[in-house]
C-alpha cells in the first residue's frame, strides 16, 4: 500500500490533484520543474525542484520508493513523456499515474511505462456528454462516487464463503436480502464481470473475489461482515 | 368624409386578425421558400404545367377528349388566374400604403393626400404587373381564350412558369444574371459579327446565280448557323470572297462559343460557395433537433464524436482551418462566428425549437463568455454548457448565463481521487458510464403507457431480464430513491435507473412498453 504521493509538475492540475488525494496519503511531495518554479508562487506548498536530466539519486535517498506513487503532471506532453520514461527507467516497480492531453500522448505514456493515464480531454468530453445525454444518471453517479449523498460505492473482498458456498453471484437477490446492489465481481485474475453477465453467471463465488457494491453505509458494513472481509 | 372612411377602412382591414392571417398564409404559400406547404403547392403547379404541355403535344396529331381540353383550357387557366390574382394581392399592401400616407400627412399637419396614396398604390402594383415573372404568369393564362388558335401556343409560356417552382432553375438564372454585363458584351459582339458578316456575304454572294444565298434573310440565317458553330451545311458560300467571310465568322464563332462556356463556368465557380451555403442553411432548417458546439478544439472533437451516436451535432467555428479540420474529421462544421448574432440570423437557426443544448468549447474563457452573452441576448432559456479554462473566470461565465460549467483540471483531480481511493469501484463505475463490454446504464422515463401495465416496482420483473434497478428518480419529490422496495408506486414522469447489458435493457424497455394482456 502506497503511503507517499510524489507530484511532478507545478500547475493548476497539481493543485487539484493535491486537493483530492491528500486524505489518502500520509505525505505528499510536490516537485516543480526549474522553469515552472521561476514563474509561479509557492502558495504555501513546500515545493522542491527537479530537472529532466535528473538521475533521481536524491529522490531515492529522501523517500522509500516502494511506498510511493508518482503523478506526472507536466502540461507539456513531450516533457511529461520524458519524465515518465526517466522515472520508469530508474524505478522499475514505481506506480506512475500520468496526465495525457490526447489519445496520441496517452499511447506514448503507456509505452514510456506509465501505470495509469489521466486523460484530460477524454474525461472532460465524457462528463460533458453524460451530463447532456443522461443527466439523472450523471448526478446519481456523481453523488455516489464523490460521496455527496448517504450512498456509497465500496469494493469488498470475500474472505469467508460460508454463506455463499457453491452459489453463483446472480443466484442471490442481493438488493432484497442485504440492501446493497452488487454491480460487478472482480476475480483474482483482476477480470471484472458485470453481475448479470454470462461469465459471472457461470463463476462460483470464491475467496478472494472482490464485490463492487452500492449501498448505504450501514448496509455496506453489514455486508462486509457477512463476506468476512473488509473494504479495500 | 370619403377620405376619413377610406383611412378607417384601411386601419380596420390592417388590424383584422383574419385578414392578416389569410394574407400571411397566401404569402407563405406563394413566396416563402421555407414554408413547409410551399413545396406541395409548387409540385402541384409543376404537375399542372406538364399536363398542359402533354395535352398540347398530344393534340398535334391525335384526338384529345373534350374533358381533357376542358381541363386544359378552363380548369388550369382558372387555377393560374387565381394564382396570378393572389400574387398580385400579396405583392404589396394597399392598406399599409394608405395608412403610411395618412400618418405621414398627419405628422406634417397636412390633409390626407389621396391622389399621392393612389399613385403609390398604382406604382407598387404596376411594378409587380410588369415584372418578368408576372408577365409569364399572365401569358400562361391566355390559352383560356382558346378560340384564338395562336393563343394556344401560349401554353408554352406555362413552361416558363417552372422558373417559379423549380429551385435549380432559379439558381441557374441567378448565376447567369450575376454575369449580366459580360453576357451583354458577348451578345453585342456576336450581333455585330452577325450583322457585318450577313451584309458582307449578301454583297458577295447575292449576285452570283450559283450561290444559294439570294436574300438578306438567308444571309443572316447562314451567319447565325455558322457563328453558333452548328453549321448545317444547307447554305454554303461559293465565291472566294464569300469563303473569306465564312472563315472570319467561323473564327469569331469559336471565340463566342468558348467565351460563353468560360463565362458560365466562372459564374458557377464564383457562386459555388454561396450555393453551398444556401444549401447548408436549408439543411440546417430541416434538422429537427441538434446540439450546437461553439468552437472546435480537441475536446469538441471528442464531445461531437460521442454525441453523434444518438443525436445531430453542428459545429460553429470562426477559424477556417479548424472548420476544414472538423469537416475532415467527419463533422458538420460551419465557418461562422459563434459570438455574433448575425451568424444565427444568417443560418436561420431556431434556437428554441431546434437546439437541444449549446456547448461552448472554445480555447479561451473570453470567447466562451462572449458566445454565452451573445446567445443570452436573444434567448434566455436554451441550456448552455461551457468549459472553464481558468478557475478565476468561473463567476464571469456564470454571470454571463451558463447553466453548467466544467473545469477540466478539477475533473482530472476528481478522477485521480477515485483512482487512488477505490480503484476497482472506479473502474467498475467507469465501465458502466462509458458502456464498456456492452454494459450500460440508462434512464427509462415512466410514461402513461408503462403505467397502464405496471404500477409498482415489484411488477417490473427486472431480474427476469437480468437488469439491475439501481433506483428510481421520483419526479414528484425531486429525489433519488436507491434500491426501492417492491411496494414502491410508480408515477408518471419518474425515471427508472437501470444497469445491464445494452441488449437486455432494450428487451426490458420493450417489455415495459408492451401492454399486459
Amino acid at each position: 500500500m502506497e503511503k507517499i504521493a510524489l507530484i511532478f509538475g507545478y500547475n493548476d492540475y497539481t493543485f487539484e490533484i493535491e486537493k483530492n488525494i491528500k486524505f489518502h496519503y500520509e505525505k505528499i511531495y510536490i516537485y516543480a520543474l526549474d522553469e515552472e518554479m521561476a514563474q509561479k508562487e509557492s502558495y504555501g506548498y513546500e515545493i522542491q525542484t527537479f530537472d529532466l536530466s535528473e538521475n533521481w539519486d536524491e529522490l531515492r535517498r529522501s523517500v522509500e520508493i516502494d511506498e510511493c506513487v508518482a503523478f506526472c503532471m507536466l502540461e507539456d506532453m513531450a516533457e511529461n513523456i520524458f519524465l515518465t520514461i526517466s522515472l520508469r527507467d530508474t524505478f522499475k516497480n514505481l506506480k506512475i499515474v500520468a496526465l495525457s492531453q490526447d489519445k496520441e500522448s496517452a499511447d506514448k505514456l503507456l509505452l514510456a511505462g506509465a501505470t495509469t493515464i489521466l486523460p484530460t480531454t477524454q474525461t472532460t468530453a465524457n462528463v460533458i456528454v453524460e451530463m447532456l445525454e443522461k443527466p439523472i444518471i450523471t448526478e446519481v453517479l456523481h453523488n455516489i462516487l464523490y460521496e455527496k449523498s448517504n450512498l456509497k460505492i465500496a469494493q469488498i473482498r470475500v474472505s469467508s464463503i460460508e454463506s455463499f458456498d457453491g452459489l453463483y453471484p446472480s443466484d442471490i437477490d442481493w438488493s432484497r436480502e442485504h440492501g446493497v446492489i452488487v454491480l460487478s465481481v472482480v476475480r483474482e485474475d483482476k477480470s471484472a464481470e458485470f453481475i448479470y453477465s454470462s461469465k459471472a453467471k457461470h463463476h462460483q463465488i470464491k475467496t478472494g473475489d472482490v464485490f463492487v457494491v452500492v449501498g448505504y453505509d450501514k448496509d455496506i458494513v453489514d455486508f462486509e461482515k457477512l463476506l468476512g472481509g473488509g473494504c479495500d | 368624409m370619403l377620405k376619413r372612411l377610406l383611412i378607417d377602412t384601411a386601419y380596420k382591414i390592417n388590424t383584422s386578425n383574419n385578414y392578416t392571417k389569410t394574407k400571411h398564409f397566401f404569402y407563405n404559400l406563394l413566396e416563402n421558400g421555407d414554408y413547409r406547404y410551399k413545396k406541395v403547392f409548387d409540385l402541384f403547379m409543376i404537375a399542372l404545367i406538364f399536363s398542359s404541355v402533354f395535352i398540347l403535344i398530344r393534340e398535334v396529331k391525335s384526338h384529345v377528349n373534350d374533358e381533357f381540353l376542358f381541363f386544359n383550357n378552363y380548369v388550369i387557366s382558372v387555377i393560374f388566374f387565381i394564382e396570378y390574382m393572389l400574387r398580385f394581392w400579396v405583392s404589396s399592401s394597399v392598406t399599409e400604403i394608405i395608412i403610411k400616407q395618412s400618418e405621414h400627412d398627419a405628422l406634417l399637419g397636412d390633409k390626407f393626400r389621396f391622389l399621392r396614396a393612389l399613385r403609390k398604390i398604382l406604382h407598387a402594383k404596376l411594378k409587380y404587373v410588369i415584372s418578368f415573372k408576372a408577365i409569364i404568369d399572365l401569358l400562361a393564362i391566355l390559352p383560356f381564350f382558346h378560340q384564338l388558335r395562336l393563343l394556344r401556343l401560349f401554353i408554352l409560356f406555362r413552361v416558363f412558369k417552372l422558373f417559379r417552382y423549380a429551385k435549380s432553375i432559379q439558381v441557374f438564372v441567378s448565376v447567369i444574371s450575376a454575369k449580366k454585363f459580360e453576357f451583354i458584351t458577348l451578345l453585342v459582339f456576336a450581333s455585330i459579327v452577325v450583322f457585318v458578316s450577313s451584309v458582307l456575304i449578301y454583297v458577295m454572294e447575292a449576285n452570283n446565280p450559283a450561290s444559294p444565298i439570294n436574300t438578306l434573310f438567308e444571309a443572316v440565317y447562314w451567319s447565325i448557323v455558322t457563328i453558333s458553330t452548328v453549321g448545317y451545311g444547307d447554305i454554303t458560300p461559293i465565291t472566294e470572297a464569300g469563303r473569306v467571310v465564312a472563315m472570319f465568322v467561323i473564327v469569331a464563332g469559336i471565340a463566342v462559343f468558348s467565351f460563353t462556356t468560360s463565362l458560365i463556368v466562372t459564374a458557377f465557380t464564383e457562386k459555388l460557395d454561396e450555393i453551398k451555403d444556401t444549401k447548408l442553411i436549408n439543411d440546417i432548417s430541416s434538422i429537427k433537433e441538434f446540439y450546437l458546439i461553439c468552437g472546435y478544439e480537441s475536446v469538441s472533437k471528442e464531445v461531437a464524436k460521442k454525441l453523434m451516436q444518438n443525436s445531430r451535432v453542428i459545429i460553429l467555428e470562426e477559424n477556417l482551418q479548424k472548420v476544414l479540420q472538423a469537416k475532415k474529421d467527419g463533422f458538420f462544421a460551419l465557418n461562422y462566428d459563434p459570438g455574433s448574432i448575425e451568424s444565427y440570423r444568417k443560418l436561420r437557426i431556431n434556437i428554441e425549437a431546434q437546439v437541444k443544448a449549446i456547448i461552448c468549447l472554445s480555447h479561451s474563457d473570453v470567447e466562451n463568455v462572449y458566445t454565452t452573452l451573445t446567445i443570452r441576448s436573444f434567448n434566455k432559456d436554451v441550456f448552455i454548457l461551457s468549459i472553464l479554462k481558468n478557475k478565476a473566470n468561473r463567476n464571469k461565465l456564470v454571470f454571463a448565463g451558463v447553466n453548467e460549467l466544467f473545469y477540466e483540471k478539477e475533473l482530472v483531480g476528481m478522477v485521480a481521487r477515485e483512482f487512488v481511493g477505490k480503484p476497482v469501484a472506479f473502474e467498475a463505475i467507469h465501465a458502466l458510464r462509458f458502456s464498456y463490454n456492452g454494459v450500460d446504464m440508462q434512464e427509462i422515463v415512466v410514461s402513461e403507457r408503462i403505467l397502464d401495465s405496471f404500477t409498482s416496482v415489484g411488477e417490473l420483473e427486472n431480474k427476469k431480464y437480468r437488469v439491475v434497478l439501481l433506483g428510481i428518480y421520483k419526479k414528484s419529490e425531486n429525489e433519488f430513491m436507491f434500491n426501492p422496495p417492491d411496494s414502491t408506486i410508480l408515477e408518471l414522469g419518474d425515471y427508472l435507473l437501470v444497469i445491464g447489458n445494452t441488449q437486455f435493457i432494450k428487451e426490458f424497455t420493450n417489455n415495459l412498453h408492451k401492454r399486459k394482456q
